[in-house]
């Protein structure tokens, strides 16, 4: 088995020694947003080149523009001198590059050898499966991948880390020449991370050219070469990572002037009496969780992405059911069955993703700001327009809402003024707000933007509402969050004081295994 | 290793519905036991063959990713055309082919409003199913047109050993279809496309050819139905197919293609399922309950299908939860 | 702040290119059918046919704003037709008789909204399906025959016609679609159709109850073909089999027409009331002009592709734009 492989492995660096990609110029927009911004950099074969940068830096629309799935505005791919258009995503497959998703592009419903042929199962000419030639093949690759995988077993029944080792085979078997990989790591255990570690380095002695999309540092320092540092679609900087330390790459990644930003705020300093107590609360994807919030405290949420952050405010929202605890509401239990309830009292929540949860995207602003409280402007039998308007222009114009009009489809505003259209919905005057929870609420927005929004989440304080602020960009909840909780895994695993908050002690909880 | 080939089989979605199937044998029988004589067998056997030639169309359109509710108009249409031909003289052969051929252009029709139009096709179909099924009655004057053709119609009404040929039509297809599905290239790129059309795109498999090919063969296999009924019946009926699609849907669905595509079923499992719908229908028949409660039990076996179905996948989901979290 | 002009507007809107349609499929049947198409007789056809429809539309605008859709609705009205003159000619008095069938049609709707809620299946399958159910049912609890309605005070409500021309079952269909179209545009209870309709999570995370919507809308489409069948019964003077069998499509095809897309969120009752009056105007001309009753299924088909295209093409200038 294992000569096999040595076989295999020197036919194809015969193919693939000195390659090189280049990505020029690259430059991508987006309605209201420029995803990439004259992006150029370089990779060589038998390297591994990490793509760092924040949320919205620009990653994943750089490896969409490489897997042929979106064209660039402007600029150029090149693989070894020759510019590459890629018009669809098969034609950077024939061309060598394979990239490996963080959503799993995979079928539930099919097998995991068809799976790791996806769409390209060999055949005789008429058009007939050569399955055994797909079995033994399928069953070469788990083995070299050290799984214990049935191949014949459909993929819908494996494990989440096992799916994601699935979509990483695909790769594999097409012995593509330059592979991406997009946050790899997310959904994997240890083991498949040594696994998939061991991967990389064996591909990269075989002289591929290997991507790596991730924001853990440490990973990057284990196992890349070099680094190409993205922020706000511009390249910060390319660096060999031997030669360089997270501080600065940190400093890459946030820029300069986003210290200024938090030292700009104008924050609250008075914190009142105990607004919200949640015991021990559980439900099917978080267990035991407790936190206390104060009047005029921003309470702040990190941790990885799943790792159960956004289904401890749904649940204390009324949106998911309660398995068990309590949540103590000024003083009262409270056990909301739905979300209608826990507005009447007094809680708003800003969700996670904006255009499925948040927005009625095909309405207008004034039905978008006044979407919880229409029931408060009822005159009569009827909905009382005037009322609607003057609310609607009373937010347009306490967040600078820029819209041309009333009317304005919410959906043709760009992401910072949807993101305030539905703070103001929560902080009329006609709801009775006292405790305001923000999903991941400067996710997909500009610098400006983001600042607005730090700020306004100190005005509410301020005002001494309690809210909650969920983010996955540490800085962010490190610097606006007087108390961090962290989470993993359904469970809070540390809660810290701004004052004492790092990078390295958030990080090191969030990932505790 | 006897252990989980038998685990194997009684997870299998086929046994659980032959079980059922046998169950319903049984409770017919006991209340007329001319339920097992050998005519109505044969009777069973060629009502299944209709729906099931449809059910062979419909499936392969559902695996990929749609759906087509004018499948049993296109058989009416296909009835009365092959009949129209034949009483014009034609070769029965070359009116076949033609009839089929016809089933091709009423497919691309419906694949045109879905695939260029971007009409959703539950909608688009079912409104071409009324064009079609007008256009049926329309070209006969709302009159069955007789045909006299002997060859094309023991085609219809012959039997090999004690199967008759429809029946036999039906299984060949139904094998030749399931071979296409199972050992082929675009059979395995069919199902790709309605499980995940995102990944089928990004592996460069074009969503829109595929279910182009898939509604012209539905038409195409619809047509040949009807032509098949008309020849049984010999003549060709404008109305003569229609609720077929339903039983040719719900055989589907209980054979475990999903409505939304990614559902997959070997036509073994639908042919099993087809059987159970239409042994029901029979025995509801035998025993004599009004022929009317045939509409009833169509709607309702649809709909207990769709509950089924609903509640294997929510145990299977939570399965699944539970597994991963173990 | 800025503001678009209205009549800027309606200018720009779909009614506005279905009124021109009204106006030139009025041109163009009167010219067809030498001026028998605005003679009194076919005016009187034209307002009794706009009746079932209005009430079909009214129920199917509220359920696609909602963004459901309910093929069931024809169904429930044939079976009510027959319900109501069996239960007539059993002696029991009118208000009783109508009221079972209501009673009967919000089942039929609660079932459906049971299964589309609560097991999430898809709307269309499941009414589709329900449609069958009550077609057999139809028959085998009702018969074939013809039943003939004696009681007057019913006959005269489905028959009388205010000053020899407008029926009173129509004041009834336009007072329904006055009632509804203000609530759909200016109640609490319309504003929360549209924002359900739009984003059902985002609605249901703002407080509203998305599941309570989908049953009354549901219970209330049903309700309203119910009593559209009852009416048609009433003029008929008796139930009878398939009655409004082309009317499967009827209220959806007005609705689309008028705006009402399929996805949910959008349109109104005055657009849908518009493009009810197109079809009916059509379908009336058809008739008028001796068009053999199968061309009108496939008109009533090629009618709702059309209405499709049309929305698709509208919407498709929106985007542009």
């Amino acid at each position: 088995m294992a000569q096999e492989t040595e076989v295999k492995t020197s036919v194809m660096n015969n193919g693939s020694q000195g390659l090189t990609l280049e990505v020029d110029n690259i430059s991508k927009s987006f309605p209201g947003v420029k995803a990439l911004q004259n992006v150029s950099f370089k990779a060589t074969s038998g390297k591994v080149l990490a793509l760092l940068g924040e949320n919205g830096a620009g990653k994943s629309t750089l490896l969409k523009v490489l897997s042929g799935d979106i064209r660039p505005d402007e600029g150029e791919v090149r693989i070894n001198g020759v510019p590459q258009k890629f018009d669809a995503p098969v034609q950077a497959i024939q061309a060598g590059v394979s990239v490996i998703y963080q959503e799993r592009q995979l079928v539930p419903s099919m097998s995991v050898i068809e799976n790791i042929y996806c769409g390209d199962l060999p055949s005789t000419k008429a058009g007939i499966l050569r399955k055994r030639e797909m079995k033994q093949t399928a069953e070469k690759i788990i083995s070299d991948f050290g799984l214990d995988i049935d191949p014949y077993e459909k993929l819908g029944r494996l494990s989440t880390a096992h799916q994601q080792m699935v979509e990483i085979m695909k790769a594999y078997r097409r012995d593509s020449k330059i592979i991406a990989f997009d946050e790899p790591t997310a959904s994997l255990t240890d083991t498949e991370v040594t696994i998939l570690f061991d991967l990389i380095k064996r591909l990269k002695e075989e002289g591929k050219i290997i991507l790596y999309v991730s924001h853990r540092l440490a990973e990057i320092f284990q196992i890349t070469d070099e680094i190409v540092v993205l922020k706000d679609g511009r390249m910060v900087k390319q660096l060999n990572t031997a030669e360089t330390n997270e501080a600065e790459l940190i400093k890459a990644m946030v820029g300069r002037d986003i210290g200024d930003t938090y030292s700009a705020l104008k924050r609250n300093d008075k914190i009142g009496d105990v607004l919200l107590e949640v015991k021990n609360l559980t439900t099917d994807a978080i267990h035991d969780v407790s936190f206390t919030l104060h009047r005029g405290e921003i309470v702040g949420f990190a941790g990885l992405v799943g790792a159960g952050r956004t289904e401890v405010v749904r649940a204390i929202f009324g949106a998911d059911p309660i398995k068990s605890g309590e949540v103590i509401l000024d003083g009262e239990t409270v056990h909301f069955k739905q979300p209608k309830d826990a507005i009447e009292a007094g809680i708003a929540l800003c969700p996670e993703d904006r255009k499925e949860q948040g927005l009625i995207r095909f309405r207008s602003v004034q039905d978008n700001v006044c979407l919880p409280v229409f029931q408060k402007m009822k005159k009569g039998l009827i909905l009382d327009r005037k009322k609607q308007e003057a609310l609607t222009e009373k937010a347009i114009e306490k967040y600078s809402i820029r819209t041309p009009s009333l009317e304005k489809l919410v959906v043709e505003l760009s992401g910072g003024n949807q993101q305030k259209v539905i703070l103001g919905r929560w902080t009329s005057e006609l709801l009775t707000t006292k405790l305001l929870i923000l999903d991941e609420p400067t996710k997909g927005i500009d610098v400006g933007t983001k600042a607005e929004i730090y700020q306004i989440l100190c005005d509410l304080a301020r005002e001494g509402k309690g809210v909650i602020f969920i983010s996955s960009e540490l800085p962010e909840v490190i610097n606006i969050a007087d108390t961090i909780i962290v989470m993993h895994n359904g469970h809070v695993t540390g809660t810290l004081a701004r004052a004492d908050a790092t990078e390295e002690k958030v990080m090191s909880l969030a990932m505790l295994d | 290793m006897s252990g989980s080939f038998i685990k194997r089989i009684t997870r299998n979605k086929a046994f659980s519905l032959a079980v059922i199937m046998i169950v319903i044998w049984l409770f017919f029988f006991l209340i007329n036991h001319n339920y097992f004589a050998g005519e109505n067998f044969t009777g069973i056997m060629n009502t299944s063959s209709l729906s099931g030639t449809i059910a062979i169309g419909l499936a392969c359109l559902m695996m990929s990713g749609s759906i087509d509710l004018s499948a049993g108009s296109i058989g009416c249409f296909g009835g009365v055309l092959v009949a129209l031909f034949l009483r014009a003289g034609m070769n029965w052969i070359l009116a076949l082919v033609l009839t089929i051929l016809c089933g091709v252009v009423m497919g691309l029709i419906n694949a045109f409003w879905v695939n260029v139009m971007k009409l959703m096709p539950f909608i688009s179909t079912i409104a071409m199913s009324s064009i079609y099924q007008a256009m049926a009655v329309i070209v006969t004057k709302s009159n069955d047109i007789a045909i006299g053709e002997g060859a094309f119609t023991r085609m219809g009404t012959g039997h090999i050993g004690i199967f008759p040929v429809p029946f036999i039509i039906m299984v060949v297809l139904m094998i030749i279809y399931g071979l296409m599905l199972n050992y082929t290239r675009f059979g395995r790129r069919l199902i790709l496309c309605g499980g995940n059309r995102t990944a089928a795109r990004l592996a460069g498999i074009n969503h829109q050819k595929i279910t182009t090919i898939m509604f012209a063969n539905c038409g195409a296999i619809s047509a040949l139905a009807g032509a098949i009924l008309a020849a049984r019946m010999y003549n060709g009926g404008p109305r003569a197919v229609l609720g077929a699609e339903m039983d040719a849907m719900t055989a589907a669905i209980m054979g475990g293609v999903s409505f939304l595509g990614g559902g997959t079923s070997g036509m073994g499992t639908i042919f099993v399922a087809l059987l159970l719908v239409n042994s029901f229908n029979n025995g509801l028949q035998v025993i004599k309950v009004n022929s009317f409660w045939q509409f009833v039990t169509r709607g309702g076996l649809l709909i207990l299908a769709l509950i089924v179905d609903y509640f294997r996948e929510s145990r299977r989901q939570k399965a699944l939860k539970q597994g991963a979290k173990v | 702040m800025l503001k678009t002009s209205r009549a800027q507007k309606f200018i720009k809107s779909k009614v506005f290119i279905l009124l021109i349609l009204l106006v030139l499929e009025v041109v163009v049947f009167t010219i067809l059918s030498q001026g028998l198409y605005v003679s009194i007789i076919n005016i009187r056809n034209i307002l009794n046919s706009i009746v079932i429809t209005a009430f079909l539309t009214v129920g199917a605008v509220l359920l696609m704003v909602r963004g459901y859709v309910d093929i069931s609705a024809s169904a429930v009205g044939c079976f009510t037709t027959m319900m109501v003159a069996t239960l007539l000619a059993a002696g029991m008095p009118w208000p009783i008789a109508i009221l079972f069938c209501l009673i009967a049609s919000g089942v039929v709707g609660f079932v459906n909204a049971v299964l589309i809620t609560e097991c999430g299946f898809q709307p269309f399958i499941v009414t589709m399906a329900m449609a069958q159910v009550l077609k057999g049912l139809q028959y085998i609890i009702f018969g074939t025959n013809r039943i003939d309605i004696k009681d007057p005070t019913m006959v005269a409500l489905g028959t009388q016609r205010i000053g020899g021309l407008v029926p009173y079952t129509l004041v009834l269909a336009l007072i329904c679609i006055i009632v509804y179209g203000f609530i759909l545009s200016k109640t609490y209870f319309g504003k929360s159709i549209y924002m359900i309709g739009g984003n059902p999570q985002a609605a249901k995370l703002a407080g509203f109850n998305p599941k309570k919507m989908a049953y009354i809308l549901f219970i209330n489409d049903s309700i309203l073909a119910g009593l559209a069948g009852c009416l048609l019964a009433f003029r008929m003077k008796a139930g009878a089999l398939d009655s409004i069998t082309n009317g499967q499509f009827t209220g959806m095809t007005g609705a689309i027409l008028g705006g009402v897309s399929f996805g949910g969120g959008t349109g109104g009752m005055f657009g849908a009331f518009i493009g009810m009056l197109v079809i009916s105007g059509f379908k009336t001309g058809l008739t008028l002009l001796a068009v053999p009753p199968w061309w009108m299924t496939f008109g009533s088909g090629a009618l709702l592709l059309f209405a499709l295209a049309f929305d698709r093409f509208a919407s498709f200038r929106r985007t542009k734009s």
